[in-house]
């Protein structure tokens, strides 16, 4: 288990350092100068000169790479420019509403995902499921951008019944959460109807029906719980997406988010935030994977065989 | 063992649920923290008006990186003072009760009395001081208004002299967006994330790009606000920010596009308001190549647009149709008579100038630089390849463009300008100089007019000075000069008191809402 834990924490930090390089060269490789977006376009040439010096932008970009990576190790992203504070606080001070978004839109997906899923596995091959089957389809093949303006059309400037953007109230979650969800539900939706069909033919089901335990308890104690096992592991990736989908519902329900401040921060060129962005966000994603790669070997120790 | 990972696993299963609810459950709670204020749509009497300006507000540093920003002078202009301010086409005091002009490179303002920061600390020329050697010192984007500036004295608590290296009738002008702070907490690292001023409201919370919450100010030298605070939310989906001034989210919204002027006047509860406005597009030729190089082809690419008909069937009333090349909102405006919609004049010009087989050429633009942009870029390509001008479009990001902007690595670049100061310097005076080169234009005339007009302190001259300048750049198109953009405002029928600002920078201090 501990060289398994070993190996796979190995893996995380290359990819960890990959992820970094890659935006550092990305970003470096646009075109666009923070230097000229700062000073404006009546800037002169030697006030440009004197603020790149300053930014340490005229450094070779070899050089730039080594300052960058000793930085990352005492967590210093640099400062950035549009704000005046450290990129890492910039960045942290807007991971909290990120979060509390990913989660609830973690409870929607979840709640929503199971009984939808288990309510057509129940009723396989009838016309509620075929409908759940389209609609979880047509719901994944949407562009959330799309859902979220057509749900903001909707509930909030037709009906008026939910803000559509953050003001500070429980209700202001609603719709950018669901935004987010939606596409996964229908996901989810189809992981629990198969787990279920699955489970429902084996040994065990036979058994406990000829026990004479009614069909609810088969469902709910037995069934259920054992289609748990494997989707519960796929709860962490899940993670990662509404965190990386969020950049654009973020910006469609204008939420504080971190998504919006990326988005910001490159059109800027405020190359300190977007590299602590995408640096946190690649750090949550790996550690998600991590844990999720971890507890499955837990969960279903015949992995770590294999992988040992 | 088999037995034991069984048990373990399920116990691990029930904790990882509870997990889940711990998630959860902190989450119901800190959900209402990214609004901050707690308003909601419905209407309490110490709800704070809502006011969405359709940019981010970047910092509160006045002295900045985002120091001309229209969004940052938006929170500037609430949060701290400056001497001179500008009420139409006058300049008017505010911190500064009079000046005078001992000789033409020496000012001096008296400064008021009875104005304290928001700490409770007096406001004195120290201050003043403090602020305009920072801010003749920064980095920033203001920063050439500031380089005539030779010394500034504070002889006595309430007065300041200010000399400058040459003689500088823009200074007044140039006071209008000078930002004052308090000396004494200048050297804080973290002060612009609650920074102290001496204006109307006070910053209660900042989150940059996001929103910024203000308290009104009690005993503000003015007279407080009367209302009970400001938020000031940005709101980046137009589609979103439309939405939440329907549904009462926000009170005032600016500026609102032109697509949606129409609708909204429809809505109940929702009024516009509008005001001929400081930004304007223009699409400026590189007359340092050819074949803009010759003044001809540029009038015939003049000649060649139906300017009145591409500006009212894509702008309606928002915006107005330029007869100079600033907007008439600002001073020093001088109409000039309009080049004729007449294509056939344009290819006879064409011609004369050696083109008769036409011109293949580009223009560049980025996509948020003002209203409908790519729709206007389209309107006036698809004019010129009429009379056999080819254009293509070069739609660009915005710090690719600016990067060729400043290097002249362009034949027509279209984009929306703004007349911060209000005051023809700011864009004639900075622009149009053969040793600005900004669009390849040299004129040795035009340079001197704008040198005089720069320098001279008497109004009047000024403006006969710039109205010179108008014309010849309006003789020579350098540019054309479709439209000045209205700056237009949807209001809650409860807001009172409300006066749209020209250069989107509103006063709330004497705004009210009817309960």
């Amino acid at each position: 288990m501990t060289a398994f834990v070993g190996r796979r924490l190995a893996q995380a930090l290359l990819q960890i350092w990959g992820a970094i390089t890659i935006v550092f060269v990305a970003l470096r490789v646009l075109p666009g100068d923070p230097a000229e977006l700062i000073l404006g376009s009546q800037a002169t040439p030697e006030q440009l000169a004197g603020l790149r010096a300053q930014l340490g932008l005229d450094d070779p970009l070899p050089v730039q790479y080594l300052h960058h990576l000793q930085g990352l190790l005492r967590l210093d992203f640099g400062q950035s420019w549009r704000q005046g504070v450290s990129a890492l606080d910039a960045c942290l001070e807007r991971l909290g509403p990120t979060l509390v978004l990913s989660a609830w839109a973690m409870v929607f997906t979840v709640v929503l995902g199971f009984l939808t899923g288990s309510y057509a596995a129940r009723h396989a091959n009838s016309v509620a499921d075929r409908l759940i089957s389209v609609s979880s389809l047509v719901g994944q093949a949407l562009p959330p951008f799309w859902i979220g303006i057509m749900l903001s059309l909707i509930f909030a400037r037709g009906l008026q019944i939910l803000p559509s953007t953050a003001d500070g109230t429980m209700a202001s979650l609603l719709l950018p959460a669901f935004t987010l969800a939606l596409p996964f539900v229908g996901w989810l939706g189809r992981l629990v109807r198969t787990g279920v069909l699955e489970e429902m033919n084996q040994d065990y089901v036979r058994t406990a029906r000829a026990k004479g335990l009614s069909d609810q308890v088969v469902f709910y104690v037995h069934v259920l719980r054992n289609t748990l096992v494997p989707i519960v592991t796929m709860l962490g990736l899940l993670m990662g997406n509404f965190i990386a989908n969020g950049v654009i519902v973020e910006v469609v329900f204008a939420w504080p988010g971190i998504g919006r401040l990326l988005v910001d921060s490159i059109t800027f060129r405020d190359y300190a935030v977007v590299e602590a962005v995408l640096t946190v966000i690649t750090v949550c994603y790996i550690t998600l994977n991590l844990l999720v790669d971890v507890l499955y070997g837990y969960l279903d120790p015949r992995i770590q065989l294999e992988n040992a | 063992m088999a037995a034991m990972d069984e048990v373990d696993r399920r116990r691990f299963l029930s904790l990882l649920g509870a997990g889940v609810a711990g998630v959860s459950l902190p989450g119901l709670v800190a959900g209402c923290a990214p609004g901050g204020s707690g308003a909601g749509s419905g209407s309490g009497k110490d709800r704070p008006l809502s006011a969405a300006f359709n940019q981010p507000i970047n910092d509160l540093d006045p002295h900045g990186a985002s120091a001309v920003d229209e969004a940052s002078l938006l929170a500037n202009r609430q949060i701290y003072d400056t001497l001179v301010t500008r009420t139409g086409d006058e300049l008017a005091p505010k911190l500064a009760k009079s000046w005078t002009q001992p000789d033409d490179k020496t000012w001096e303002f008296t400064l008021r009395d009875d104005v304290t920061f928001h700490d409770g600390s007096k406001l004195t020329s120290a201050d003043v001081k403090a602020s305009l050697e920072r801010l003749a010192k920064s980095d920033g984007p203001q920063k050439p208004l500031w380089t005539a500036i030779g010394t500034v004295e504070a002889p006595d608590p309430h007065t300041i002299r200010i000399t400058t290296t040459d003689p500088l009738g823009t200074l007044p002008t140039n006071l209008t967006l000078a930002f004052i702070l308090p000396a004494a907490q200048l050297g804080r690292a973290d002060f612009f994330r609650k920074p102290i001023g001496s204006g109307p409201f006070a910053v209660e919370s900042f989150t940059p790009s996001s929103q910024l919450l203000l308290k009104p100010v009690k005993n503000y030298w003015g007279g407080a606000p009367t209302l009970p605070g400001l938020r000031l939310p940005y709101i980046p989906e137009t589609s979103t920010r439309m939405t939440s001034l329907q549904n009462g989210e926000v009170d005032v919204t600016w500026i609102i596009p032109p697509d949606e002027l129409k609708r909204l006047a429809g809505v109940d509860g929702v009024r516009i308001e509008s005001k001929p406005g400081v930004n304007y597009f223009l699409a400026w030729f590189n007359c340092g190549r050819k074949p803009f190089s010759d003044a001809r082809v540029r009038r015939a690419l003049y000649h060649a647009l139906d300017i009145k008909g591409i500006v009212a069937s894509l702008y309606g009333d928002a915006a107005t149709v330029m007869d100079a090349p600033i907007p008439a909102a600002v001073f020093g405006h001088a109409s000039q008579q309009p080049y004729a919609y007449d294509p056939e004049l344009a290819k006879r010009e064409l011609a004369e100038a050696g083109y008769s087989s036409g011109i293949r050429t580009s223009m560049m633009w980025f996509k948020d630089t003002g209203p409908l942009a790519t729709e206007l870029a389209q309107s006036l390509i698809s004019a010129w390849a009429k009379v056999g001008v080819v254009v293509e479009q070069q739609q660009i990001e915005k710090a690719a463009w600016i990067k060729r902007l400043t290097a002249l690595d362009w034949d027509i670049e279209l984009q929306v300008n703004t007349v911060t100061t209000g005051d023809a310097d700011y864009t004639l005076g900075r622009l149009y100089t053969s040793t600005a080169n900004r669009m390849g234009y040299a004129n040795k005339e035009l340079d001197g007019i704008l040198a005089q007009a720069r320098s001279t302190a008497d109004q009047e001259k000024r403006k006969s000075l710039y109205a010179q300048a108008c014309e010849i750049i309006w003789r020579d198109a350098v540019g054309v000069f479709p439209a000045a953009l209205s700056s237009t405002y949807g209001l809650r029928g409860a807001v009172k008191g409300f006066s749209p600002a020209a250069n989107s920078q509103p006063e709330f201090r004497t705004v009210s809402t009817a309960q």
